[in-house]
């Protein structure tokens, strides 16, 4: 959405005055904007500040035009093609299988089926995934999250200003980084004489559990990045909640389960509710304070304490946020 | 009528034919050994961010790393070729990945750790009738799959 579109939504509201700024930065905008905002009450410019992401998608594959000009005339601007040589990287040195990825599908939308604001509510079968269109080698159609319309907001408040402390969450952490040296991403091309030491992701994970002095194995519930569904594996292994080819092996025993030891994508993640990218982590932090409140309905899982929500894009970024009661 | 075929690059510099034959231009850092696809436009490496880019062939074949052949056309119109088409990175022995679309012909031989040849082809024909041409890998005839290891990054 254009500047002039995302001041109109507030113009319905009625101008004030007060200062409106937007944030483009891909898949990451709302989680980039919720930094911001946090940044400006942690250093008591703001008392008050709301984030507001919103986004109306085109149908089909999204124009993607973060690539050159010879890149767009050479058709590389496919993100499931993009997600195809990644996932096939990743199939290879993890062990997954494509049966894995379709798992990824089905328990988020099975998540899904408990979140009445999901675009998809219905459940879908190995068969169905397995069979559906190929998108872009090795990824078929329900390996693919299906884009949406959709809108987030949240207001963030100085601690001194909060008039209800019992719905209040504590934001812990709020990080941003884009990639480092020798990283392809969805670019594709890393240095083969420099590869990073630490990927863009983990150091976004690493850097928000040195902020809050906590780490994976103190987060209950987690909302990853299920773009594609093999991203949702390789993420939760990035973000440090397993080692490496681990992920597919912990899904099939039930780990990320809502019942599991560590419920992953609890609203149904992007698989189920879309992808409106300005307003996807926006989104994502709602479902962890809906959570942390004990107000997630169908889909509450038992006592939880602490959330950590990621998203990244196109640029790339990588954004992680950990959200306490 | 004009028989003559009107040919042009999808972008200058890509390529030379010298010879040795058909190969990428690249650029390699004098200092610190970096190398890079496409040239770049400015002087300095973004790896030590010295000025010590030197002109290098990158040489005509290397090791696909990945691929994916893709089944829809890309938003945007931007891609005027045909689909499906695939691509893919390929793993040039002078230490550098390359991102680029696989010979059009040859989708149904592809696979991970099997040796490319670069060859040049027409992307599409302009409304003008100039055939637009690219670099393309094409898998060498009778490729056989190396070994895991061919299709690892050099370390």
């Amino acid at each position: 959405m254009s500047i002039r579109e995302r001041h109109q939504v507030i113009k319905e509201v009625g101008f004030t005055g007060i200062p409106i700024v937007n944030v483009e930065n891909a898949c990451s905008s709302s989680g980039s904007a919720f930094r911001l905002a946090y940044q400006s009450i942690a250093a008591e410019i703001y008392d008050k500040v709301l984030v507001l992401g919103v986004e109306v998608m085109p149908r089909g594959p999204i124009p993607s035009t973060a690539f050159r000009p010879w890149e767009l005339a050479s058709g590389f601007n496919v993100q499931p093609a993009n997600y195809g040589n990644l996932t096939v990287r990743y199939m290879k040195s993890s062990g997954a299988t494509l049966e894995d990825l379709a798992l990824v599908t089905i328990k988020n939308r099975k998540n899904g089926m408990l979140n009445p604001k999901a675009r998809f509510q219905k459940p879908v079968t190995l068969e169905e995934v397995m069979q559906s269109k190929i998108i872009a080698t090795p990824l078929r159609l329900l390996h693919c999250c299906p884009l949406a319309d959709g809108a987030a907001a949240l207001i963030l408040c100085s601690r001194r200003k909060v008039k209800n402390r019992r719905r209040a969450v504590n934001v812990a952490a709020s990080t941003l980084t884009s990639a480092c040296y020798g990283e392809g991403y969805l670019d594709l091309v890393d240095s083969l004489t420099y590869p990073p030491a630490e990927g863009f992701v983990s150091l976004s994970a690493r850097q928000a559990y040195e902020e809050t002095g906590c780490g994976p194995s103190d987060i209950h519930i987690v909302q990853a990045y299920d773009t594609v569904s093999p991203s949702e594996l390789w993420d939760l292994e990035e973000l440090g909640f397993c080692a490496h080819g681990e992920a597919h092996r912990l899904l099939r025993q039930g780990y990320f389960d809502l019942s599991g030891e560590l419920p992953v994508n609890t609203d149904g993640g992007l698989m189920s509710r879309g992808h409106p990218l300005g307003a996807t982590s926006g989104g994502q932090l709602c479902e962890i304070i809906m959570q942390l409140r004990g107000e997630a309905g169908a889909r509450q899982v038992e006592g939880v304490k602490v959330g950590l929500a990621h998203s990244m894009g196109a640029g790339p970024n990588s954004s992680v946020t950990i959200l306490k009661t | 009528m004009d028989n003559i075929r009107h040919t042009r690059p999808l972008a200058e510099g890509f390529w030379t034919v010298s010879d040795g034959g058909l190969s990428l231009l690249g650029h390699r850092c004098a200092s610190c050994g970096e190398v890079f696809f496409p040239r770049r436009k400015h002087s300095h490496c973004p790896h030590c961010f010295r000025q010590t880019l030197e002109e290098i062939n990158l040489g005509p074949e290397g090791c696909i790393v990945s691929f994916s052949i893709v089944m829809i056309a890309p938003a945007g119109e931007f891609y005027r070729g045909p689909v499906p088409y695939a691509y893919g990175c390929v793993d040039f022995p002078v230490g550098v990945r390359i991102k680029g679309l696989m010979a059009r012909d040859d989708l149904d031989t592809l696979d991970v750790g099997i040796t490319v040849t670069l060859t040049v082809e027409t992307l599409y024909v302009s409304d003008e009738g100039m055939h637009v041409e690219t670099f393309v890998f094409k898998p060498q005839k009778n490729a056989e799959r190396k070994s895991d290891e061919a299709a690892k990054p050099h370390a």
